[in-house]
């Protein structure tokens, strides 16, 4: 085989381009072996599509690992869920009819819920601040009230005492 | 034990990932966004193909070269992308908006530019693009590697 009509070919570039069917891409390998010349050829490829690339680079805002370093992170933990292993028992109820339980069996102490949750548990604890807020005015609103009562009463009392005498 | 390696087998995973961020993630955005043409789609493309390579990690045998990612990235991509969205937009129009970044593709002929194009951006293969234009699986590998030759060289100057 002549190599440097295999490499002017333009096999290379649709290797590298990644557009090379299975056949090109696996005599590609077998011949950048046992050739240097394709072994460079294919390097000085590779070095200009990633000159090419760094010329129509685009620097990603730095939230962007973030969000990946905790995608990543939710991905690890997931197969620790996986763990759970799940049985349905068949069991005899009074009737003689048959139930399904079934048995969650855990390792886990932890508990993964809809974002939603989040919100709902937000509004409980805010509605639980406003009827605390209400219970109080109305307390000490009630206790105002008592006292004024229990003033009038005494009053009434004078005067009652001043007409009797 | 067994949770000790496990977590240092992660960190040293998230590490491999963290340096082909380092690496790479500006030409992968460079390449997304050329694709979708979309800033913040282009982003969460770029999320979504960094933790496939973080699920593939141990399989890939990455070399942390710009060419395997790109590759694997654009395999990821006619997955994730409605690529024939993109696709249809074969015009010139398209192929200018496409390429208003780069310098490289400017000197290429409208032949050129279309065959770079649907190698390069939406992973066809050449027997595919020879069918669509009725001409020789060797042709569309020339006219490619004269486009690479001219983009080379206009990259040099």
């Amino acid at each position: 085989m002549k190599i440097r009509e295999y490499i002017e070919s333009g096999i290379l570039e649709a290797y590298v381009l990644g557009s090379a069917s299975e056949a090109e891409t696996q005599e590609l390998m077998y011949l950048k072996e046992l050739h240097p010349q394709i072994q460079s050829a294919l390097y000085h490829l590779e070095v200009d599509i990633e000159r090419m690339a760094e010329s129509m680079a685009i620097q990603p805002p730095p939230d962007v690992w973030f969000k990946i370093e905790n995608d990543i992170s939710e991905l690890v933990k997931r197969p620790a869920a996986e763990q759970l292993s799940v049985t349905s028992r068949p069991r005899k109820e009074r009737g003689g009819r048959k139930k399904e339980y079934i048995d969650v069996d855990s390792k886990s102490s932890h508990m993964r819920v809809h974002k939603m949750w989040r919100w709902i548990i937000i509004a409980i604890f805010i509605l639980g601040k406003v009827f605390l807020a209400f219970a109080i005015f109305f307390y000490l609103e009630n206790r105002q009230i008592k006292e004024e009562i229990s003033d009038l009463k005494s009053e009434l009392k004078q005067l009652k005492t001043e007409i009797k005498k | 034990m067994l949770n000790i390696d496990q977590g240092a087998l992660t960190e040293n995973k998230l590490a491999g990932v963290r340096s082909l961020y380092d690496r790479h993630a500006a030409k992968l955005l460079g390449y997304i966004f050329d694709m979708v043409k979309d800033r913040k789609l282009a982003e969460e493309y770029l999320v979504k193909i960094f933790c496939e390579v973080s699920n593939q990690f141990d399989d890939m045998g990455w070399d942390g070269s710009w060419c395997q990612l790109q590759r694997f990235a654009k395999h990821k991509l006619m997955v994730f992308v409605d690529t024939a969205k993109y696709t249809d937009l074969g015009n010139e129009e398209a192929l200018t908006l496409q390429h208003s970044r780069g310098a490289y593709v400017g000197q290429l002929t409208k032949e050129q530019k279309h065959i770079f194009s649907e190698v390069y951006y939406y992973g066809k293969t050449i027997a595919a693009i020879s069918i669509d234009l009725d001409k020789t699986e060797d042709s569309i590998r020339k006219t490619l590697k004269e486009a690479f030759a001219i983009m080379r060289k206009s990259g040099e100057n």
